[in-house]
């Protein structure tokens, strides 16, 4: 049983690229090609319209919420080569920090683990991913060239080692180590690991696309001992990468499936058991490891002509 | 395994807009989506990024959820209520003894059940509620079916693997299922009653209830019925009086009574012959209704079909076919008699999950029921409680999966994600994560940190858990979510207790900071009753002793007791704790001790005084001092500054002058 339980009307004035809930799914930020993003409110079905903030000067990819022991914090990031950092002080939204250093596209941010700190990746078309860091009030910037032609998308590794499930969590006293994941025109993914202040590949690239890697995603922990990225790409295929513990540093892909178009989008659930596919076939599904193994589809969410109810306008009370 | 590969569901979401523009999706806590139509990149990709698109109508976006059968107001009381049912089984089974335990898990199976059908109550009620749309209506009414299926599962699971009579004979249990769940000849029969005057009118219905009656083996009932047949006061050849006399001989097998199985058979055997006995006499030829329930006591099969439309299905069809003729059948031997019965009703045609789930009750295969279960009804709550009840019951041999949970553990995360969408259920989610063993920690961590801390009330509730599970880390950060969300409502006093609770020393040393501003500022403390009450937690930072002792300094001094309250100042001073900004704050609270009548500051003392003026104005020349901080003062300000340094000095040398005459005259 799906069911749509509310719909919200973005008031943009050209397409979304991206629509993330906060930490606790009550306030949504989106962003779009009308170069704006927005910030609302959504309790019980109802949404109010808390921010517009404006900056970009080309369409907004992506957006991303940092974790709220840092307060009420929001990237951005944007064709027009900037990233944008947006902070909340009493009540009211405005620029934090605009950052400059790419030549090129911003195709994608993520904020790090909140253990590491006020951290974010961005990735970009000049081909290279740069770390921000937030320290004594001001920012960092390291680069990292990951990917020749352009790179499409980063994801942080989860803060807890996998494994973790064999000690009991008190006795963890490891410290955290950064991975970042990428993805690229050269139709790679590459793990990268920060060693003594220095970003370097952990490992041989990740390869077995045969186009543009378009996503990657690397999965929450939940307790296996190892680790896990999913990647999508041009060539219409997703792939688990899946690293065990014992085989040290070996990444074996594994072919989820084989779209009929481009695959835009992977995302993990929550606690990491359910994986979101969308792409060129008009379609978000659902995929889940089963008793014996396998990934299976769950669910199909397709996309509707517009023709049947309900109508998006229905209860959407965006402010003016 | 493929035939029983759950359906993939499809769903439509609409969205308006050129075909171009794919569906995209973002995730929310649970089985949540985000979803909303747009891809760009794909217009990057074709050169046009930054062309602009003129829209008919706003892009929206869709918050779509799944699995939220346990969401509705009548669901919601079960999911309570089956929670409560599933901690106290937790707890059970784990002190109870082998003897006690068997009655103990038919009990909470039977209050399962119970909670089950008062859901099926209300969901009946609510899909003929005028109140509600006709698509809530609907949805009320399949939900209704559903769970009408899924408790009449868990009887038959519960008479075959919790249950487990004494040689297995079950014929008794199946009746009572059957009697329980089918309850159409109730019905016939009080409808007849009802529309008779003081003679009942002998119609269709009438007999439909009869047979009903015997073909459940509710002789009683029938016997009843006929009673109040008209003809029964004539009966002429005495065929009412042999028929009841026959069916009140019926022998029956109670699991409990005394008599062997052997002499069971033979009075069973003789009756039967009696029945047959009847028929070959011919007693019942002008009767036919009567010679029909003859043939059926007398086991003949071919009447049986001819009641077909009355028996309902397969399931019925079996236990009616043992009870007249295999009444003793053992619990083993089930699933050829229901095989047979399945092909009466099913043919060739194809099976439904609920004959499939039934069948694989009577086969005694576990795991098939589970399988075919989850992959069909859409219900995880059935599968994820029947399991765990299972499980207890020693009946679901722990399969291990490939990376080593049971297979009950896997129903129950699946069962807790179903709830985790709806906000309002996180503690019963929190509590079957407990109870899974390999992989419930790393869900509720992930879980935890995701529910949204809308009160402090909630905030505490749910650190209690983090700490009851010495999930430290989650604690830490909730404390800190907690103590900057009250730091930027300028609540310092809460933003302190939120900051001690989690021994965050930076933090603490931040807010003590802000304390100390404010009194720079105002002259006077908010919080005092934290403050005064910091106890040892005021170590946690220097700052916040500092401020602590600082706080206490000013009580000494209120409450008179100078020579105290001037060496606690001088310690502070020395001790190095204050920021460096407020230390001529603290040489100004010298001021009024050195204006007292009596000498609370000693020669000794008073040279520790001076020293730490000098170390001030040391700083007062620094780089550090006259880049960082002297640009920020007014002129006024350092006017002031200057006025106070010179009081002071004034008033140190005076008491040094003092001390050193009353020391000497002392000596």
């Amino acid at each position: 049983m799906v069911s749509i339980i509310n719909s919200i009307d973005t008031a943009h004035e050209d397409m979304i690229h991206d629509a993330q809930m906060d930490f606790y799914g009550i306030r949504l930020a989106t962003c779009s090609s009308d170069r704006s993003v927005k910030l609302f409110d959504v309790n019980n079905g109802q949404h109010t319209q808390v921010a517009d903030l404006r900056g970009h000067e080309g369409p907004v990819w992506q957006v991303a919420w940092a974790h709220p022991v840092y307060g009420n914090i929001l990237a951005s990031c944007s064709y027009d080569t900037k990233v944008i950092i947006w902070k909340e002080t009493n009540g009211v939204w405005e620029k934090h920090y605009e950052y400059t250093g790419h030549e090129s596209s911003v195709n994608s941010v993520e904020w790090a683990p909140h253990e590491f700190g006020l951290v974010l990746a961005a990735a970009s078309s000049d081909g290279s991913v740069s770390i921000l860091t937030h320290k004594e009030g001001t920012w960092e910037a390291q680069k990292i060239n990951a990917h020749n032609i352009g790179c499409n998308a980063v994801s942080w590794a989860p803060a807890v080692q996998p494994g973790s499930l064999l000690e009991p969590p008190s006795t963890q006293t490891q410290t955290h180590v950064k991975r970042i994941v990428t993805g690229g025109c050269d139709n790679l993914a590459k793990v990268w690991k920060e060693e003594n202040g220095e970003w370097q590949q952990e490992c041989a690239p990740l390869e077995a696309h045969s186009d543009w890697v378009r996503d990657v995603a690397w999965a929450p922990s939940i307790g296996l001992p190892q680790s896990m990225i999913a990647t999508c790409s041009q060539d219409n295929r997703v792939i688990i990468w899946i690293n065990d513990e014992s085989t040290g540093n070996q990444w074996t892909p594994k072919i989820l499936n084989t779209f009929s178009d481009v695959v835009w989008n992977v995302s993990w659930s929550i606690t990491g058991n359910i994986l979101a596919v969308s792409g060129g076939d008009n379609k978000v599904s659902l995929w889940k490891e089963s008793l014996e193994g396998q990934w299976v589809c769950v669910s199909n969410v397709n996309k509707g002509d517009g023709q049947n109810p309900p109508h998006p306008t229905t209860d959407a009370q965006p402010e003016q | 395994m493929a035939a029983h590969r759950r359906e993939v569901p499809e769903f439509s979401v609409s969205c308006p807009g050129s075909s171009e523009w794919y569906l995209s999706s973002r995730w929310g806590q649970g089985l949540k989506l985000s979803v909303f139509a747009g891809n760009g990149k794909r217009r990057y990709l074709d050169g046009h990024a930054d062309t602009p698109v003129v829209l008919a109508d706003h892009p929206a976006i869709h918050d779509i959820r799944w699995q939220t059968d346990m969401h509705h107001a009548a669901t919601r009381k079960l999911a309570a209520q089956s929670h409560e049912i599933f901690t106290s089984l937790q707890k059970h089974t784990s002190d109870s003894t082998e003897g006690t335990r068997k009655p103990q898990l038919v009990k909470f199976s039977r209050r399962y059940r119970v909670a089950m059908m008062e859901c099926i109550e209300d969901l009946r009620k609510a899909a003929s509620d005028s109140l509600v749309d006709e698509a809530t209506q609907e949805e009320c009414d399949s939900m209704c079916q559903l769970f009408q299926q899924l408790e009449l599962i868990w009887n038959l699971c519960e008479i075959l693997f919790i249950e487990t009579l004494p040689g297995g004979v079950v014929l008794q249990h199946l009746l009572d299922w059957v009697k329980l769940h089918f309850t159409e000849a109730d019905s016939l029969a009080a409808k007849v009653i009802e529309a008779s005057d003081d003679e009942i009118q002998v119609n269709e219905e009438y007999w439909s209830a009869v047979y009903i009656y015997v073909l459940q083996g509710r002789l009683p009932e029938a016997r009843h019925l006929l009673s109040l047949h008209p003809d029964k006061q004539k009966d002429v050849h005495g065929a009412y009086g042999k028929i009841d006399e026959l069916m009140r001989r019926m022998p029956v097998f109670g699991a409990f009574s005394r008599q062997t199985l052997a002499e069971f058979d033979l009075k069973w055997r003789n009756w039967q012959e009696l029945c047959q006995q009847l028929l070959k006499e011919g007693v019942f030829v002008s009767y036919q209704r009567l010679e029909n329930i003859c043939r059926i006591l007398a086991g003949q099969q071919d009447v049986l079909e001819q009641f077909q439309h009355l028996v309902g299905d397969w399931y019925q069809l079996m236990v009616t076919k043992l009870l007249y003729t295999n009444p003793m059948v053992k619990t083993m031997d089930l699933q050829y008699h229901a095989k047979s019965c399945m092909d009466v009703f099913r043919g060739s045609s194809r099976l439904l999950a609920l004959d499939q789930i039934l069948f694989a009750a009577l086969e005694f295969d576990i795991t098939q029921i589970i399988k075919i279960s989850s992959a069909t009804l859409s219900n995880w709550w059935f599968v994820a409680h029947m399991a765990d009840l299972l499980h207890h019951a020693g009946q679901l041999e722990s399969q291990q999966l490939d990376y080593g949970a049971t297979m009950r553990e896997f129903l129950l995360l699946e069962y807790a994600s179903t709830l985790m969408a709806e906000e309002s259920m996180w503690q019963i989610v929190i509590e079957y994560l407990d109870h899974c063993p390999v992989f419930g920690r790393h869900h509720l961590e992930l879980f935890v940190e995701k529910i949204p801390l809308k009160s402090e009330r909630k905030a505490y509730k749910l650190l209690k858990v983090c700490e009851e599970r010495n999930m430290d880390d989650q604690a830490q950060s909730l404390c800190k979510v907690m103590g900057m969300k009250a730091l930027q409502e300028e609540r310092l006093g809460t933003a302190l207790t939120w900051c001690l609770k989690s021994q965050d020393a930076s933090f603490a040393s931040f807010l003590a900071e802000k304390f100390l501003t404010e009194y720079s500022l105002k002259g006077n403390f908010s919080n005092l009753d934290l403050i005064d009450n910091l106890g040892s937690s005021m170590l946690v930072s220097d700052r916040l002793t500092f401020l602590a002792k600082y706080r206490d300094f000013h009580r000494l001094y209120e409450q008179g007791e100078f020579s105290e309250a001037a060496s606690l100042l001088l310690s502070l001073l020395e001790a190095n704790l204050a920021p460096k900004q407020f230390l001529l704050i603290l040489l100004t609270d010298a001021l009024p001790l050195l204006e007292l009548d009596t000498i609370v500051f000693s020669s000794k003392q008073t040279s520790q005084l001076l020293m730490c003026k000098e170390a001030l104005l040391k700083w007062y020349k620094s780089e550090e001092y006259t880049r960082e901080i002297l640009p920020k003062k007014s002129k006024g300000h350092i006017e002031l500054e200057k006025e106070k340094l010179e009081l002071l000095q004034l008033g140190l040398s005076r008491n040094l002058s003092r001390a050193l005459l009353e020391e000497s005259v002392r000596n």
